[in-house]
């Protein structure tokens, strides 16, 4: 009996229809639920135009700067569901895109080392290697207790490594796999792209999470 | 002292007269909604000076949107929401919270937020002296702006 190729499957696909929707939701807000308020915003700053009473005028003009952040929170958040970078520049542009939102938001520096030329990857790599370094980043950000991590991409010719390392408190990792679904998340993501999730961590001396990929012809340029 | 220092005094003056580990005060960019912690007594690095939150996200964030005090007990197990979506309190490992918002020309953009790495709350004398303190910050904003 194939048990354990059929749960592969089950999760493979979770994961993918996961990642389809979280798409979708960000597509509809971006091009639906966003070009609809612009709308809305454009047909209200015309509506400022011809009011003459002040008071009036005033509460129109706040309404518009109210519609006016709620845009820019619709477009943040689409962006931040699924990043268009990725789709349309790569895994690279797409990880500094994200590298300077993490440090804006958890104050944590992080140093990019990049060796090799980047190999277009398809669709499912990118997405799930993007996943798999921001589960790592929010690790440090919850866990790690440090301002500056260290993160490198290595691309050869048949593989590509990834380091996200930091010298935080680090932890016991037999403890860490046990109790922890995001770890163990992060290992069955990169098994279904044919990679692989390391983790070496000394309590007190901190963590480092590698990420392998093999590259060879048969990458989908999706 | 300049207004800067001023507010750094206030600051270090809260943290010395209650039972907390951290002062900071967040405010809303002159232009564009983002809010950035600008003052910290009692830090335990620098990561506050890069941290900077949406209007309406984070404790600042949510305490400038809804002008309202927000306060956080024994963090990160009774929250709404993940524990990063307090990127403060992961910055400064805070376990409890007590957040105030201060008012410029009548509308919040401004937040005093007083925590502790300990899950000890602070006293209602406290959270009053906290909110005097904010009013007091208020008349100090104008060169921020």
């Amino acid at each position: 009996m194939e048990t354990q190729p059929l749960k592969n499957n089950i999760s493979s696909y979770i994961i993918q229809s996961q990642e389809d929707e979280i798409k979708r939701i960000a597509l509809e807000l971006h091009e639906g639920v966003g070009q609809t308020l612009y709308s809305l915003f454009t047909g209200l700053k015309f509506i400022e135009t011809t009011v003459e009473q002040e008071a009036l005028k005033g509460y129109v003009s706040d309404m518009g700067e109210l519609l006016e952040k709620t845009i820019q929170e619709i477009r943040l958040l689409a962006v931040e569901l699924h990043p268009p970078t990725l789709t349309t520049l790569g895994l690279l542009p797409a990880v500094k895109s994200y590298l300077k939102l993490y440090t804006s938001t958890y104050g944590i520096e992080v140093d990019i080392d990049i060796t090799g030329e980047e190999v277009c990857l398809n669709q499912s790599e990118r997405i799930t290697l993007f996943r798999v370094c921001q589960e790592a980043l929010a690790n440090i950000a919850r866990y790690a207790d440090i301002v500056r991590a260290v993160m490198s991409f290595s691309w050869k010719e048949n593989d590509l490594t990834i380091m996200i390392k930091d010298n935080g408190k680090g932890f016991d990792i037999e403890k860490g796999w046990e109790k922890s679904t995001g770890l163990a998340a992060m290992r069955e993501r990169m098994l279904f792209i044919g990679g692989d999730c390391q983790l070496s961590s000394k309590v007190g001396e901190g963590t480092v999470v590698r990420l392998s990929l093999p590259l060879n012809d048969t990458t989908d340029k999706k | 002292m300049n207004r800067s220092e001023e507010i750094a005094h206030v600051c270090e003056s809260i943290l010395a007269n209650i039972t907390a580990d951290f002062v900071g005060l967040a405010l809303q960019n002159r232009e564009g909604p983002d809010v950035r912690w600008h003052y910290a007594a009692g830090n335990s690095n620098e990561k506050y000076k890069r941290i900077s939150v949406r209007y309406g996200k984070g404790i600042a964030g949510k305490v400038i949107s809804t002008g309202s005090p927000i306060t956080i007990n024994n963090f990160p197990e009774d929250i709404q929401g993940k524990p990063l979506e307090y990127p403060i309190m992961l910055a400064e490992k805070l376990l409890y919270a007590y957040a105030v918002p201060i008012h410029y020309k009548g509308a919040p953009k401004g937040v005093i937020l007083v925590g502790s790495r300990t899950n000890d709350p602070i006293t209602d004398s406290e959270q009053k002296m906290i909110k005097q303190a904010a009013s007091t910050m208020e008349g100090m904003l104008d060169s921020l702006f």
